[in-house]
Order: structure tokens, then C-alpha cells, then sequence
């Protein structure tokens, strides 16, 4: 074989070797392989059946969390993050430029959501929504934002704001 | 001192966490040492010419191992950054003047060149590895105390030519007559060496930072890289143009990081394949550009100084232009991923109180590793007793870890395509030189 010829191959080769590589890793997934896409927290998510208390109490409080992310324009992961903790709430509320007044009236529309969502998947009399909405509307804006202060984690916040609707629930469902 | 930039790349993530620095901070690592450098080797060889390479080569060893203490004693990045500048003065005026002594020892121009040109590439190819070890088995600081004896025993057959410079002088009129240097060449050089530390610097925090393998685990695997130059330098003499090996070399390396831009899966294995490609890639081109800078040029210290200053300006432009792009992509995926795995444990079926433990839990762990790629196992120890809770949260934990590995791997995409770019430019002045064949 002469210069030329390997010279050649040499170069024909490395081509072929880098096409088929390229090709065989983006054949097997290479530009999909990335962390899931968060759902747009205003379009709405099905309950999954719930029964009993806690599982309503906890399909509720995702929902207010839907409903409040979606009033501040951030995912649902996001707010369920900032409500953690004290410092993660602080970090958000900085990193989005919004108070504690837009912070509480945002969760108040979640929780408006929450009720009509546990109305429509069963889960709550659709004559008992009425007064529970009164209720959510009327907490002062100092109390929903001592009932978000108090949350420990996303679940324990959710817990400590349905604490008023899940004594109604307790009330109320059959 | 071919091989330091790359043989610090393994230690940086340990330097990362010890001096607490950032990704950007530890850069300048490397970057300090290949700025210097470049700027160096060019004066440092002129130098070298003046003085005599003995004498260079001696004093140049001497504060490369004196830099070499200071960088294993520094407590701060500025101080590490501050003596791996004056590691690399120490180092330019080194490897420069050694150059010019190689002809004399070695038998002939051509050969010492290929065998300085072979150098440089298994040091590159070869660094990670040893700095991994290194860095395993004992510390950091060992990679730049084992600088010291190496570059002491070096000293000391250069101390002899020293002497004999000292006694007879040197004559300007053994001083030939400097040709124009390779410019085409130097600059494929640059280009290339920008993508390799990049491949170096990237594939390191990738297995470390993003995949959690500890340093000996790394060196391993990367391991493959001087395995692979080593087999290839064996044959790259049965194509004796050298456009065509810097052509082949530069494409397999660019082949090699698109391979690593377009990983389909956290799994090491996958990286083997374009770690070959960037081996046999590297120890093509590197010697190949080489080898053409200075071939048929004198002196050779200062052609072998423009070919330092090519190859670690290279490294400065690769490190200065990538690191922005994957600390901005490493935070973004970071975010991402932990999104992702904020609506994993949501949606998840396990019981509302084992999620609000674990959702506090991994809140800290969280925050603990702020603004670095986080490893998640931890947050779920212990697990509960109940078998049937206990395999949900094991389910649970690896889909979180697998939306991290996910936004790990992701986050070098970009970087490494970059890179793959970077390497395809060389290809331009590869092209265009018509005086590349030897």
C-alpha cells in the first residue's frame, strides 16, 4: 500500500469511526437522555381515586399547590421546594421578587383550586364546597402566611394549611 | 512538566472541596499554570539560547520543584494559584532548554523531535491517571510533591552540561540562524489542545462530580485514554504524512467528544469507546503538528517554545471559553433535575409521613451541597423497616438518582460539543498548510 493510499485511510477511518459513534449514541437516546420535564402547573391533574382522609388531605394539598404555583408563574416542584423550609421560602420569595402578601394570596387561590379539584374527582360534597371555599377565603393574610412560616417540609406545610379544611372534611364527608 | 496539566486535572474535584472553592474557582488551577506558559515558553527559550540550555534548564527545574513545594503547602486557592505561576516560569525555561540539549544527546534533530513531540502526547494522555492515583492513595498535595524528586533527578545530568557550559561559554556563533515559526501548525496545535483539556478537564468532573466515582475509580477508567496513545503511537510511523495524521488525529479526537456530548446513559462503560477514539486521536495529532513546527527549523528551543505556547494557550482557551458554558449548565440541570425529582416524590405512592421525612431530609442534603451536583443516597438511610414501604422508598431513590445522573450528564453536553467544534477547527489550518508534509 502506498503513502498516499494510507494517508488516505487513515483519514477515510477516523471519519467512519466518528460518524458511527455519533450515530450509534444518538440512535440509543444520546439527546433525550436529560431529567424530566416538570407539567405545567395550570393545566389540571386528575386525582388518582383517592380514599380515606390522608390520601384527600394529600391530594388537596398538591392541588393547592398547583394552583398557587400556577398564580406565580413557577412549577409546582419549585413552590413545593420553596415551602420546605424557612431559608428555601426566603430564597424564593428574593429569587421570584415577590412578598409574603403575593406569597399567601397565591396560596389562598391553590387552596380555592384544591376544593373545586376534590369537588370534581368526588372527593368532597359539591353543597359542603360552598361554605369550605367561604372559609379559605376568609383566613387573614397574617394567618396563611404563619400557616406557610410553619411549614417544615412541602407535605408538613400542606398538612398545616389544610389543618381548617381537613377538620371541615372530617365534618363533611360521609 | 508535559504532562502537569493534566496530571493535576484528577486532583482539582479534591482541591474543589478542600479549599472550598467554586468550579470557576479551581479552574484557574490550570488555567494559572497554562497562561503562564504560554506567555513564557517563547521568552524562556531566547533566554535558554543566551544563558545556555544547561544552565536554563537547571535553574528552570530547580524553581519548578521550589513551586512544586509552595503549591503542596498552600492552604488558599490564591496561594496555589500564585506558586503554580511560578511553577510554570520554572517549567517554560525547563522544557525549552531541554529541547535544544536532545539533538546532542539523542543522536539527531529527528529524532529528538519525535521524541519531545511523543512526549507532550503521553503526557497528556497519561497525566490523568497517575493524578488520580496519586490523589486516591495519598493526597492532592502529592501530585505536585512527586514534581519535586522527579524534577530534582532530571537536574542532575543537566547540572553536568551546565558545568561544561560554564567552562567553555557560549558562542553566539553556534547560534543558528531562527527560522519563521510554523504558524499554521502552532495554531491547529492550539486548537487541538484546547479540545483535549477540555475532553481531560470535563470527562474528570463528569465521572467524579457527576457521577460520584472516587478518584482512583476515575484514573481507572480514564486510564484508557494513554492506553489507547500508546498502542497508537506504536503505529502512526506506517503513514508517514503528517497532514494526514493531525487530520485523522483531530477528527477522531472531535468523533470522541461528540460521543461524550451525546452519552445515552450514566454508565462509565459508554465513555470507553470515545476515550479510545481521543487516545488514538491525540497521540496522532499532537506529534504530527509537532513534529511539523519544527521540523527543518532552528533553533529548535525557540520552535519547541512556540509549540508550548501553542499547546498551553490552546489549554487557556479551551478552559477559559467551556467553563462559563458547563457552570452555567451544571446549575441549570441541577435545578432541573432536582425539579424532576421534587415531582418523583409527589407523585409517588409512598405513605404522606415517610415523604414528609424524606422530603426534609433530602431538603438539607440539598442544601448542604449547594451549588454542586448532588448525590441523593444518603438522605434516604435509614429506610424503613416495613418490606413493603422499604421497596417503594428504594424505587423512589432510584428514580431521584436517576433524574440527577440525568441532569449530571446532561449538564456536559453542551461542553463537549463545544469542544467536538473546537477540534474540528484544527482542521482549517490543517487544511490550508501546504508545508505540513515532512
Amino acid at each position: 500500500m502506498s503513502a498516499a493510499v494510507r494517508a488516505k485511510v487513515l483519514v477515510g477511518g477516523a471519519i467512519v469511526a466518528a460518524i458511527a459513534l455519533v450515530g450509534i449514541y444518538l440512535a440509543a437516546g444520546g439527546t433525550s437522555y436529560v431529567p424530566a420535564k416538570t407539567q405545567d402547573p395550570c393545566k389540571h391533574r386528575p386525582w388518582r381515586n383517592p380514599e380515606g382522609l390522608d390520601q384527600i388531605a394529600e391530594q388537596f394539598s398538591l392541588s393547592a399547590l398547583d394552583g398557587a404555583a400556577c398564580q406565580l408563574g413557577v412549577s409546582r416542584e419549585t413552590l413545593a421546594q420553596a415551602l420546605a423550609t424557612p431559608e428555601a421560602r426566603e430564597h424564593f420569595t428574593k429569587r421570584y421578587g415577590i412578598d409574603d402578601a403575593e406569597l399567601a394570596k397565591a396560596i389562598r387561590a391553590g387552596l380555592l383550586r384544591a376544593i373545586g379539584d376534590a369537588e370534581d374527582a368526588g372527593a368532597l360534597n359539591p353543597l359542603l364546597a360552598a361554605p369550605l371555599r367561604e372559609t379559605v377565603k376568609s383566613i387573614p393574610l397574617d394567618q396563611a402566611i404563619e400557616l406557610v412560616q410553619n411549614a417544615r417540609s412541602l407535605l408538613d406545610s400542606a398538612e398545616s394549611f389544610l389543618g381548617p379544611a381537613q377538620g371541615f372534611l372530617e365534618q363533611l364527608l360521609p | 512538566m508535559l504532562a502537569d496539566s493534566s496530571i493535576v486535572v484528577l486532583a482539582l474535584p479534591q482541591i474543589y472541596r478542600e479549599l472550598d472553592t467554586s468550579v470557576a474557582g479551581v479552574t484557574w488551577v490550570l488555567v494559572s499554570f497554562n497562561l503562564v506558559m504560554a506567555l513564557a515558553a517563547v521568552p524562556a527559550a531566547h533566554i535558554a539560547r543566551r544563558v545556555g540550555p544547561g544552565r536554563a534548564a537547571a535553574v528552570g527545574l530547580a524553581i519548578f520543584a521550589g513551586a512544586g513545594l509552595a503549591c503542596a503547602a498552600s492552604e488558599t486557592l490564591a496561594t496555589l494559584i500564585a506558586a503554580r505561576c511560578v511553577q510554570a516560569l520554572g517549567g517554560a525555561a525547563a522544557v525549552t532548554a531541554v529541547l535544544e540539549l536532545l539533538p546532542a544527546t539523542v543522536g539527531s534533530e529527528k529524532r529528538a523531535t519525535a521524541i519531545w513531540a511523543a512526549a507532550g502526547a503521553t503526557g497528556a494522555a497519561l497525566g490523568p491517571a497517575v493524578g488520580g492515583l496519586l490523589t486516591e492513595l495519598v493526597s492532592w498535595q502529592s501530585i505536585f510533591l512527586i514534581q519535586v524528586p522527579i524534577a530534582l533527578v532530571a537536574a542532575v545530568p543537566i547540572l553536568a552540561v551546565a558545568k561544561h557550559e560554564a567552562a567553555t561559554g557560549v558562542l553566539s556563533a553556534e547560534l543558528r540562524q531562527t527560522g519563521r515559526p510554523h504558524v499554521l501548525a502552532n495554531l491547529a496545535l492550539a486548537m487541538v489542545s484546547a479540545a483535549i483539556a477540555a475532553a481531560l478537564f470535563l470527562l474528570v468532573l463528569l465521572l467524579i462530580e457527576g457521577w460520584n466515582l472516587s478518584p482512583i475509580g476515575a484514573a481507572i477508567v480514564v486510564s484508557v485514554m494513554p492506553l489507547a496513545a500508546f498502542v497508537a503511537s506504536r503505529f502512526d510511523h506506517l503513514v508517514s504524512s503528517a497532514r494526514a495524521r493531525a487530520a485523522g488525529g483531530a477528527i477522531l479526537v472531535s468523533g470522541g467528544l461528540g460521543g461524550w456530548a451525546l452519552l445515552p446513559k450514566a454508565e462509565v462503560a459508554l465513555t470507553v469507546l470515545p476515550q479510545v477514539m481521543v487516545g488514538i486521536g491525540l497521540a496522532l495529532v499532537l506529534s504530527a503538528l509537532t513534529e511539523t513546527a519544527l521540523a527543518g527549523r532552528a533553533p529548535q528551543a525557540i520552535h519547541g517554545g512556540w509549540t508550548i505556547s501553542a499547546r498551553h494557550a490552546g489549554v487557556v482557551i479551551g478552559l477559559l471559553a467551556l467553563t462559563p458554558v458547563f457552570t452555567h449548565d451544571i446549575a441549570q440541570q441541577r435545578n432541573d433535575a432536582i425539579d424532576a425529582g421534587t415531582a418523583v416524590i409527589l407523585d409517588s405512592h409512598v405513605p404522606p409521613l415517610v415523604k414528609i421525612d424524606l422530603a426534609g431530609r433530602i431538603e438539607s442534603h440539598l442544601e448542604e451541597e449547594k451549588g454542586k451536583v448532588p448525590t441523593i443516597g444518603a438522605a434516604f438511610e435509614p429506610l424503613p423497616e416495613d418490606p413493603e414501604e422499604r421497596s417503594e422508598v428504594v424505587q423512589l431513590r432510584e428514580e431521584l438518582q436517576d433524574q440527577l445522573d440525568r441532569g449530571a450528564t446532561h449538564a456536559f453536553s453542551p461542553s463537549f460539543g463545544l469542544a467536538a467544534i473546537l477540534g474540528l477547527l484544527a482542521l482549517i489550518p490543517i487544511g490550508l498548510s501546504r508545508r505540513i508534509e515532512l
